[in-house]
């Protein structure tokens, strides 16, 4: 069984939205609720200025406080490490939205169950990459299985720092960052 | 700094809004009927200190908390998305889940708080109950009245928890995420049943009793208050900074900051109305300036239980583990 995982190379990402866009489109995201999304933070002075760009989505923790909290059990973490939402249990008490600490949840307006990134699971049956990896034109998003040593996930893991985010948290996310150029001598 | 987001829910951004005054409501009539539940048992376990004329003022209060509990449950229903779907609640246990506890709880409180309230009607004072069913129920539920009571107070101490351990399981809500809530809430319920139970009771003896039990409660609740925010304002920064929406008074934050001022004057005014009352000497009729007293320190007990509950619910939901996305 994998162990899906997804690295997002920052230094690659242009902040074209396709990402934003494919997921839309393969997920049939409604308008106006996203399961990923792109965030430009600005620091600095001008002309002293710098931008980081980062991509968000689910980060299909380990130790995942959206499952804890489920009190059907719709929210539940998959052997191949992915969170998925089942959707016929999901009552939108909305209790895994407030657990998450990553916001990565929202709440589907019209069928009222709780709805997120699934790392398009049905692509994952067919052999394809997710839509956002697919589509991501600078190959910021690189996805892949953490169990099999020379899958590229593996490969950039070994070579960089990466980081994840709100550590603090505690809750082992499975989507890494990588910022620097690679790993410290 | 500057920070765009392009793809932001806007029930996560910029911040959380997922539960309004439906939940608000919620818990404040759970925890009001686990205060009523304790406190009604008390009065009933009491035994020698209280005679049957005295336990008598205890008879609504235990028919009264099932419906209470009833009330507060359909508007957790009004909240829930999917309402034909709540049955999947009753088809697993998730222990780790309040919210599972919680159904499971909450679903057998209704039942055992109804056979209690049942049983503490006496045979001869049985006229209060409208069928003959109950009548017959109630006589042969009485000879148990003293099992159940046991039974609906820790009923009560479980719900009045559960009502906080809700908000405090949520480790991505800085504001909720300690420990010191569910003990706050529990406090907080017990003081509003208290408060409930003085205004329903008609002798002067169960209202100066519970004014009694309430004076330590009241204390205990500012007490906590003031640890709760001590707590907080000394651990990490977002801890920190989700309490400060309680210490402002721009238009961002303004109720938040009412909802402070309103519990500072409150709880203190209502303690020290009760302080007096219970240090007064009483003959067996109160004097109309007493009795307003003492109405007007449980209201200000329950409001300030009710403002308390809004107060977090709508603040946690600002809290966040970062200021950034």
């Amino acid at each position: 069984m994998p162990r899906y995982a997804m690295v997002i190379d920052q230094r690659r990402c242009v902040a074209c939205m396709a990402c934003v866009v494919a997921c839309k489109r393969e997920n049939d995201v409604p308008a106006e609720y996203y399961r990923t999304r792109v965030v430009e933070t600005v620091e600095g002075t001008f002309p002293k200025l710098r931008m980081e760009l980062r991509s968000e989505l689910c980060n299909h923790c380990d130790n995942p406080p959206c499952v804890y909290n489920c009190p059907t059990a719709a929210s539940h973490k998959r052997k191949d490490g992915t969170v998925q939402v089942d959707r016929k249990k999901c009552v939108g008490c909305k209790a895994c939205v407030a657990a998450c600490p990553y916001d990565a949840r929202y709440m589907h307006p019209e069928k009222g169950y709780a709805d997120k990134c699934t790392f398009c699971t049905h692509r994952l049956l067919e052999g394809k990459e997710p839509a956002c990896v697919a589509t991501c034109i600078g190959k910021s998003r690189i996805f892949g299985d953490l169990d099999d040593p020379q899958s590229d996930v593996s490969k950039l893991l070994r070579q960089h720092d990466a980081s994840v985010l709100l550590v603090e948290a505690g809750t082992h996310p499975r989507v890494y960052y990588i910022k620097k150029l690679s790993k410290a001598e | 700094m500057e920070t765009t987001v392009t793809g932001a829910n806007l029930l996560t951004f910029p911040h959380l809004h997922i539960w309004d005054w439906r939940v608000v409501l919620y818990l404040f009539l759970g925890g009001l009927t686990a205060g009523l539940l304790v406190m009604s048992a008390i009065a009933n376990l009491r035994k020698g200190k209280m005679d049957e004329k005295d336990r008598a003022c205890c008879i609504k209060v235990p028919l009264l908390a099932p419906f209470i509990l009833m009330v507060g449950m359909f508007f957790i229903w009004l909240d829930i998305e999917r309402k034909l779907n709540v049955f999947w609640f009753y088809l697993t246990f998730q222990p780790l889940s309040p919210m599972s506890w919680g159904g499971w709880g909450l679903g057998a409180a209704i039942p055992l708080s109804l056979l209690y309230g049942l049983s503490v009607v006496p045979p001869e004072l049985n006229d209060i109950l409208r069928f003959d069913i109950l009548k017959k129920l109630a006589a042969r539920l009485n000879p148990y009245m003293r099992k159940l009571a046991v039974i609906n107070f820790g009923m009560g101490i479980f719900i009045g928890i559960y009502t906080g351990v809700l908000l405090s399981a949520f480790v991505a809500r800085p504001l909720w995420n300690s420990s010191i809530l569910p003990i706050l809430f529990l406090n907080s319920a017990l003081s509003t049943g208290a408060a409930l139970v003085i205004l329903m009771a008609r002798r002067t003896s169960v209202k100066l009793f519970f004014t009694k039990v309430d004076i330590w409660l009241i204390f205990a609740e500012i007490v906590l208050i003031l640890l709760f925010f001590y707590g907080h304002y000394t651990s990490t920064a977002p801890q920190r900074n989700s309490i400060m929406p309680f210490f402002s008074f721009t238009s961002e934050y303004f109720l938040y900051g009412v909802s402070t001022l309103l519990i500072a004057i409150l709880f203190p005014l209502a303690l020290v109305f009760e302080l007096i009352e219970g240090k007064e000497e009483h003959g067996e009729e109160l004097s109309p300036s007493v009795v307003l007293r003492m109405k007007m320190s449980a209201y200000m007990v329950l409001v300030g239980g009710f403002i308390l509950r809004f107060a977090f619910v709508y603040a946690g939901q600002l809290s966040k583990l970062t200021s950034v996305s």
